[in-house]
């Protein structure tokens, strides 16, 4: 090419207009000498990086990883092994604590932890009330590391699943604890340390709430709060359109219902339909379950067989159909953008008339938005009449290779008891104090009286879960409601998600996700 | 005028005045190419044998090359060693969330690429993003730098204004647009919309358009500098003489200006391709990650961190994507060395 950066004037009118050039122009010139050296240099790199970042992770950890891996068999023997021993250690740290009771807190003076926690208003509680409550009595400072959903998750199992002394403790749920304490071992076993610590009352928490984060009577992680699903109302809104909310619908009465109060203002029901398994695949697997369908048969062993997606009968179709009709026609705007967050804020503003989400809602629109005006009714059911709540809890964690486990259950410890429970209730109310975690709580009159209108069902609710067996057939994989409890789950549930949410966004029809759908499902079937 | 020969020439090297940079250059080689034959004199003056002077001259160029190792040992260990071992991961089966073992498998990972059914939609999509934006984004800075290199009241302001897009941070441009610009309840856009009357826009329906928008909003700036910095070299007595011929505007436009401006047209376009094809932050905030929007960047942190946690899939997935940014760069910086080469004229 003959033509240069060079300005062509210097070319046919030679030197001397170069030295007349404006003072500006080297200063622009150079900038953009600048961004070209940039550009080289991310040319150079190119797609690289990306593979960079996926390759140095890989690398630094290979080893470690692959050490875990390849002992394998022989790591099961040798853990129960190590886990007496360290639980003999650890009862005897904890013993000393017991016998001064009094020193035990200043003992971890000038210690801090790291502690990696989802981002949401109940952990926004739990760093505000910290410095005082916590800090104040022990010494001991507790860093926070605050990530949405997605990002703690790709975080804490890099963590986890690398031996990194990164977090002292991180927030799982009973998806993970399982998967990665009794299976993976990378997560320790909280049992001993729970038992050993008398103030600590393990017996108090639930036990549905505690049956999801333990394998084989192992707990894996302590609960910050529990839930279910459930659906919440306005009542304002169904007085005015003359409907008695049953206590126990079903799916057909609440599209009528969403039918009847839907106007161009408020949505008639909220849905999540943001892609992801946490997100709308949370919500989508509970439906399925009581329309009687499932993601996959189950085989003998364990492991997923065929996927039940696309099939003309599956209960998967007909309640996707069910589901994506429901929200096309009576849901809220730009449905396939929301989630939890968007439905909480439509509900509190007025602008959604009911809502199918987290039990732990309720709590936060009794506080705020809809204060004496909720209304909650258990999990609506299908065709298999199934009990359909699911069943979660954020709960605590400590990786295997934690630098302070001492200092991390101290926190944990405080931070899922009773006593967290009635700092909350005394400071910002006890509607918004951390429900489905302990029986006290319900038992606490306090708790009761806020609670009024939604304590007894979140209970009620949690208790019928069945994470065991959620539908009409057995599930592959550990249990659990609203997912399938096996680790290639979070890929494929978040990626047949991505499908459905196009589908209810009106990018693709509701066949061609669910035949998309059942050719991801299809990789892991064996 | 050109003392300092290292920063002066690096700058002269890229845009102002080749053909001086050449004559620095060739004085200095000169300079030492002489020098380097005084020693040779020297030396063979002195008689000693020629393997000798052979082993001084390689220990010369050593010497030469020991300041440039530094920089070369560090790109090859940030670049280099990560990407070997991304190769190797990638003939392997390693399914991290579980506690299988990692196990090899050839190329099984490269042969089931084509299984997935989004990979194809994926590069589909980097394709219009990359493209897209670069074509768009070109034609509106044209505009706006054209516009800008007229004298007006206010134009620093303006400039600093337009060019604000492409100081954002990416991540937080793409939340804010989501979140302040686009929501469906709360945006800005859709304020503006639903009180006109319209329906509003949902970012979920039109994924890929809606990055697109994105995209040429922070890219047009960084376009509209190259191509200012075009127009400003522009010489006024050619665009004067034009005009006393009596060439219409557009004449002088098509004519005059856009030949001129064509080296730069090509610059912008490539260094904002080789941008945009790495585009994450967008599809990823903005976007939700959408299928309607996903890109190759996007589909192997899903197969890798993203949830998959596949780490050989996703090396797969990222091997082929550098060969295939190779391919384009080197096409790339061919023609990127043809514009630089302008001094034969």
């Amino acid at each position: 090419m003959r033509v240069g950066l060079i300005p062509p004037r210097i070319n046919f009118e030679g030197e001397i207009l170069v030295r007349n050039t404006p003072k500006r122009k080297p200063a622009l010139l150079k900038l953009l000498g600048l961004f070209a050296a940039l550009a080289m240099i991310a040319a150079a790199c190119g797609g690289a990086e990306e593979l960079a970042d996926t390759a140095a992770d890989a690398a630094g950890d290979a080893a470690d990883a692959a050490a875990d891996v390849v002992d394998g068999d022989e790591e099961e023997e040798a853990m129960e092994d190590e886990e007496e021993e360290a639980m003999e250690d650890e009862e005897e740290e904890a013993m000393e604590d017991e016998e001064e009771p009094a020193e035990a807190a200043p003992s971890f003076d000038g210690q801090e932890i790291t502690v990696a926690v989802v981002n949401n208003g109940a952990t926004d509680s739990i760093q505000r009330f910290t410095p005082d409550f916590f800090t104040a009595d022990t010494g001991l400072q507790v860093n926070f590391l605050e990530l949405p959903e997605q990002e703690l998750r790709e975080r804490v199992t890099l963590a986890a699943g690398t031996g990194s002394a990164e977090f002292d403790a991180f927030m799982i749920g009973p998806f993970e604890a399982p998967q990665f304490g009794g299976v993976n071992g990378w997560i320790q076993d909280l049992t001993p340390l729970a038992e050993a610590d008398d103030d600590y009352n393990l017996g108090d928490l639930l036990d549905p709430i505690r049956g999801a984060l333990s394998l084989n009577g192992e707990l894996y992680g302590v609960p910050f709060y529990g839930e279910s699903s459930f659906v919440m109302f306005n009542q304002e809104i169904m007085d005015a359109a003359g409907i008695d909310f049953p206590a126990a619908p079903t799916w057909d009465e609440i599209a009528e219902i969403a039918e009847a109060v839907d106007t161009d203002d408020v949505a008639g029901i909220c849905l999540r339909g943001l892609a992801g398994w946490g997100d709308l695949g949370a919500s989508l697997t509970t439906v399925v379950n009581t329309f009687g369908g499932t993601w996959w048969e189950a085989n003998a062993d364990g492991t997923p067989g065929e996927a039940q997606i696309n099939q003309p009968d599956s209960g998967f179709r007909a309640a996707t159909e069910f589901y994506v009709d429901l929200v096309q026609n009576f849901g809220e705007d730009d449905a396939a953008n929301s989630s939890f967050p968007q439905c909480l804020e439509l509900m509190q503003s007025g602008g959604a008339a009911m809502w199918y989400d987290a039990t732990v809602a309720a709590g936060f629109l009794e506080n705020e938005g809809l204060t004496g005006n909720l209304g909650v009714a258990l999990a609506p059911t299908g065709p298999a009449e199934l009990p359909a709540g699911w069943l979660w809890t954020w709960s605590f964690a400590i990786p295997e290779n934690a630098p302070n486990t001492a200092a991390a259950w101290e926190f944990i410890s405080w931070a899922t008891s009773e006593e967290y429970i009635n700092i909350v209730g005394e400071n910002d109310g006890f509607a918004a104090a951390p429900p489905g975690s302990r029986v006290s709580t319900y038992e606490n009159p306090d708790y009761i009286a806020a609670s009024e209108s939604f304590g007894q069902t979140t209970l009620e609710q949690i208790q019928i879960a069945m994470p065991e067996s959620p539908g009409t057939t057995p599930r592959p994989g550990l249990p659990g409601v609203q997912y399938v409890g096996i680790p290639e789950f979070q890929d494929i549930g978040t990626r047949c998600t991505q499908e459905i949410s196009a589908a209810i966004a009106g990018q693709q029809s509701v066949d061609a996700a669910l035949d998309n759908c059942q050719a991801i499902a299809s990789e892991v079937s064996q | 005028m050109y003392q300092q020969v290292g920063n002066g020439l690096l700058v002269q090297m890229i845009c102002e005045d080749f053909a001086q940079a050449r004559k620095v250059i060739r004085t200095y080689k000169g300079a030492v190419t002489t020098e380097i034959s005084n020693v040779d004199t020297q030396v063979s003056s002195v008689g000693v044998d020629p393997a000798a002077v052979k082993a001084a001259e390689r220990k010369e160029r050593w010497l030469r090359r020991i300041p440039l190792l530094p920089a070369l040992i560090f790109t090859i260990v940030v670049t280099q060693v990560p990407f070997v071992i991304a190769l190797w991961i990638s003939l392997n089966d390693w399914a991290f969330l579980t506690p299988n073992p990692i196990e090899f498998v050839g190329l099984d990972n490269f042969t089931s690429i084509p299984d997935n059914g989004r990979f194809v939609d994926s590069i589909i999509n980097t394709f219009w993003i990359t493209f897209g934006t670069a074509f768009f984004s070109t034609v509106i800075a044209t505009g706006l730098a054209i516009a800008l290199d007229k004298k007006f009241i206010g134009q620093s302001v303006v400039r600093t204004l337009l060019i604000t897009p492409f100081l954002t941070m990416p991540v937080a441009a793409s939340l804010i647009w989501r979140n302040s610009i686009l929501d469906v309840r709360f945006g800005f856009v859709n304020f503006l919309l639903t009180s006109l009357g319209f329906d509003a826009f949902e970012t979920s329906s039109s994924p890929l358009f809606t990055v697109l928008v994105f995209s040429i909003w922070q890219w047009t700036p960084f376009l509209m500098l190259i191509l200012l910095a075009g127009l400003q070299s522009q010489p006024p007595s050619v665009l004067e003489a034009a005009r006393v011929d009596g060439a219409s505007n557009s004449a002088i436009f098509f004519q005059i200006t856009l030949p001129h401006l064509r080296p730069y047209l090509e610059l912008g376009a490539l260094l904002s391709s080789i941008f945009l094809i790495q585009t994450f932050d967008a599809v990823d905030q903005l976007a939700g990650g959408a299928i309607g929007a996903q890109n190759i960047p996007f589909f192997v942190h899903q197969r890798a961190i993203g949830g998959a946690f596949q780490f050989g899939e996703a090396s797969a997935f990222g091997v082929v994507v550098v060969i295939a940014s190779i391919i384009l760069a080197t096409f790339s910086l061919r023609v990127l060395s043809g514009l630089l080469d302008g001094d034969d004229l």
